[in-house]
């Protein structure tokens, strides 16, 4: 089961870096307007609660520390303050729906929090790979990534 | 308070009563009581703080609140309540021991039964935050049971986090699953028995069997015009989409729509004014010199102008060279028959690389109106297929300067006509000056018009009456709507600004070009005066002064009332109700953040159905966070109210109405104009992700299956 949990927290962080690639092609789309970000929106507002939300219930079943399982629907709750800070940042829109800068001060912690969810979700899978696997194996890619791990 | 302040409001102190709750519990987890007992405080207060924001809203309409009232709202307060009663009596025993830390303490607040009911309130506040971000109006048997069986399911894994051993966790555990999966099934198997009921839909819609379906309310097609409030059908009761469809009629003659086309003679008087457009990709060059990659009619953007006179018959043959996903005209504003609407897959085949279109038409309505695309019309259309449709009134001697003025955005900038730098004209003192505004992006402008007193004389081609003199106001313009100023020109410059940033057009007192002031009309392609000529800034100030603080003009106070041929207290045929939102839907039968009519996308949501002749109200409400300009192709609609209020100014006939956050419109029509038709929010984005629907006469059928409807 811990291994089952590693796995969904591993798709969880594929997901979340995915989400940052497809907020660069919204970016990048031209012209651009909210169909530019219908992947992203998707992404994130289905994939990455859904995910966040069946690696917790994994990290429950798996009898992982209460810590961990908190730490693991923490992603889902930065998501929800993704969607707020769209919400609200919308609301100091001038009349004609433009951005003004209020509204865009506060739009731009859209990408702050983006970044808490990608480091929430590394160290959600980082501990799920140490629960499963407790004494990295010699495998070259535990190896590599095994220096990173710090103890905290 | 606003009804779109009330929103926010009520969005604010739903996001703090989450976060209190969730708080509390982790401060209580964290074992500090004293952090515990005030935020379980401060949750309490918002928890309350919640009903009355709910409660305000609800003095807006039912739709704002329909959901935070059956789900949100019982479901926090059986949490907040449970909470209270398990947590509440502890976090005080707690707060009020003296000495030691608590942390000393054996048990204090660390106990599962403190943590656990507090973070549970938590979770059911934040499910009715979810709740209104995804799912949307109207909220459903299904979608609720799903929402609880997700905060059951998390109660039951914090509580088995907190290490404690949970009584019965096996059967709650299974009665979770069971609500998720009958859940599931509520919310998603409607949407098969919705497309399972599409053929027979057509029979029932046509026999205005509206109610028969079972759907709880009376029912879209509004057969009890006393239903205004509610006439929401269920999901998908007689759900069927026009396409492939149609509206068949009891006993009625059945047309299909390629038989509603245009005469191939002009009514007595009238001349047949031929053009013909070329859909191609090119490059253009503003007016600056910038060259941009387009798409085209004829290698211009905009498109060639199309004018007549009123009484004319317009013939219009459109060829489409290598516009690869195909090519249609559509005539914004303009009531054509319906075959020559321009819809693909409902009035006609989108136009093929190499194929052609002829479109016939009596020019019957005189104003301001423009054409565009309506094949993957959000990219066609700001790719540039899109020009300007002028009608002049008979025999009204053209007199003065009358400048067209798409307004577009274009590559990123804002172009008037093909100009991305401010077009110069000069104009003789005295001249009269009419400009024809046109936006034809997705969302509204706001224009102001400095260095004379004008009037707004024309909305959406229609001459509003008695328009008074305008001075420093801000003139905000629905996309896809027109505004026609009228004025004379000063001594000094007058100056058009777009969005209090940028100069649209500058004019400047002088001797006009040749022949200025003879011809009728012209687009803003001005091929004299660019720049060069005159600029002769005397009394800048008053032209270059910013305009951010003009007061937005409000088009319901302005003008003078005149007689309607029907109104608020008019007994209407038929009732539609159309609730806009955001929530994840099937648009276009892929799963996405939709933009919703009543909790669905297009193909989904039910076609509204009319008979001629029927005095069909629209009511449009807004909760979403995005402004939906509202076109309902092929009529005019008279404004009944916005927001409860009747206009006290002009009766406005409008094509485009914008609908703001937090807004309710009302508007009527006469339905005089058979066939099928697009009723849809112009910013074209929105209608891609599925804000669009068809209007139906009963006995018109299609031949077309398109999937696509803009
Ligand atoms: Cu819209």
């Amino acid at each position: 089961m811990r291994k089952v949990y590693a796995a969904l927290a591993g798709l969880l962080l594929a997901a979340a870096v995915v989400q940052m690639y497809l907020a660069a092609v919204g970016a990048f789309d031209k012209p651009q307007d909210d169909s530019s970000f219908a992947l992203h929106t998707m992404n994130g507002m289905m994939v990455i609660p859904v995910l966040s939300l069946v690696a917790t219930a994994a990290a429950a079943a798996a009898r992982a520390p209460g810590r961990q399982i908190g730490l693991t629907v923490l992603p889902l709750g930065l998501v929800i303050v993704q969607s707020l800070i769209v919400a609200i940042g919308g609301l100091f829109d001038d009349s004609t729906g433009n951005t003004t800068p209020l509204s865009l001060a506060i739009l731009g912690l859209h990408a702050v929090n983006g970044m808490a969810v990608i480091g929430a979700c590394e160290l959600v899978f980082r501990r799920a790979r140490r629960l499963a696997w407790p004494k990295p194996e010699p495998r070259s890619q535990d190896a590599a990534e095994g220096s990173a791990v710090p103890a905290s | 308070m606003t009804t779109d302040r009330l929103m926010a409001l009520d969005l604010l102190v739903s996001v703090l009563t989450a976060a209190a709750w969730v708080s509390a519990g982790v401060a209580a987890a964290a074992r500090r009581t004293r952090t515990t007992a005030a935020l379980f405080a401060v949750a309490l207060v918002a928890s309350l703080a919640r009903v009355w924001s709910v409660l305000a809203l609800a003095g807006s309409g039912w739709w704002f609140v329909q959901e935070k009232v059956t789900v949100a709202l019982p479901l926090l307060f059986a949490a907040a309540a449970v909470a209270t009663a398990l947590a509440g009596p502890r976090v005080l025993r707690a707060a009020r021991r003296p000495g030691p830390p608590s942390g000393a303490v054996p048990h204090g607040v660390r106990t599962p039964a403190v943590v656990v009911p507090l973070l549970g309130a938590g979770y059911a506040a934040a499910a009715g935050l979810v709740q209104t971000f995804l799912v949307g109006y109207p909220a459903d048997p299904g979608t609720a049971l799903l929402l609880l069986a997700v905060v059951a399911g998390a109660v039951l894994v914090t509580w088995r986090a907190s290490g404690a051993s949970v009584p019965g966790l096996r059967t709650a555990t299974a009665a979770t699953a069971v609500a998720a999966v009958l859940g599931v099934t509520l919310t998603f198997v409607p949407a098969t028995e919705g497309t399972a009921a599409a053929a027979e839909g057509a029979a029932s819609a046509g026999a205005g069997a509206a109610g028969a379906a079972g759907s709880e309310t009376p029912s879209a097609h509004g057969d009890h015009p006393a239903s205004a409030d509610h006439s929401v059908s269920g999901p998908s009761s007689e759900g069927h989409s026009v396409s492939g469809a149609s509206a068949s009629v009891a006993g009625g003659p059945v047309r299909p729509v390629t038989a509603l086309r245009g005469p191939a003679v002009p009514p007595p008087g009238g001349a047949v004014r031929r053009f013909t457009l070329t859909a191609r990709t090119a490059t253009v060059t503003l007016s600056s010199g910038r060259k941009v990659a387009a798409w085209t009619f004829d290698g211009r953007v905009p498109g060639p102008p199309i004018t007549a006179v009123q009484g004319d018959l317009v013939e219009v043959r459109l060829r489409n060279a290598d516009i690869a996903s195909g090519v249609t005209l559509h005539w914004h504003g303009y009531d054509v028959p319906s075959g020559e609407d321009g819809v693909p897959g409902l009035t006609q085949e989108a136009v093929p690389p190499g194929g052609e279109f002829v479109y016939r038409f009596v020019a019957a309505q005189a104003g301001t109106y423009w054409y565009h695309t309506h094949e993957v019309s959000d990219l066609g259309v700001r790719m540039g297929l899109y020009g300007t449709l002028v009608v002049t009134p008979e025999g009204a001697a053209a007199t003065g300067v009358d400048l067209t003025l798409p307004v577009h955005t274009f590559a990123g900038t804002t172009v008037t006509g093909d100009h991305d730098q401010p077009l110069v004209r000069q104009v003789a003192p005295g001249t009269p000056v009419r400009l024809r505004l046109i936006n034809t992006d997705n969302t509204p402008h706001r224009f102001t018009l400095a260095g004379t007193p004008y009037r707004l004389v024309a909305v959406d081609g229609t001459d509003l009456t008695g328009p008074g003199t305008l001075g420093r106001a801000g003139l905000r313009l629905a996309a896809g709507g027109r505004y026609d100023l009228a004025f004379t020109m000063p001594a000094g410059p007058v100056v058009l600004r777009t969005d209090d940033r940028s100069d649209a057009v500058r004019l400047t007192p002088g001797p006009s070009g040749t022949g200025e002031g003879a011809a009728g009309t012209r687009t803003g392609d001005g091929g004299t005066g660019d720049g060069g000529t005159g600029d002769g800034t005397g009394g800048g100030s008053t032209t270059t002064a910013p305009t951010g603080d003009w007061p937005e003009l409000d088009l319901t106070r302005y003008g003078t009332p005149a007689p309607t041929p029907y109104t608020l207290r008019s007994r209407f045929d038929r009732d539609f109700t159309l609730v806009l939102d955001r929530g994840f839907a099937l648009a276009g039968g892929k799963p996405a953040y939709a933009h919703t009519v009543n909790g669905l996308a297009f193909p989904d949501i039910p076609t509204e159905v009319v008979r001629e002749g029927d005095l069909v109200r629209l009511t449009v409400v807004n909760r979403g966070r995005d402004t939906h300009p509202w076109h309902l192709h092929g009529h005019r609609v008279l404004v009944l109210s916005r927001d409860g209020r009747s206009p006290t100014g002009s009766p406005l006939w409008l094509d485009t109405f914008d609908v703001r956050p937090g807004e309710v419109w009302e508007v009527a029509f006469r339905a005089t104009n058979p066939g099928l038709w697009m009723n849809h929010c112009h910013n074209l984005s929105h209608a891609d992700l599925g804000m669009m629907l068809h209007l139906a006469y009963e006995g018109v059928t299609t031949p077309f299956h398109g999937a696509h409807g803009g």
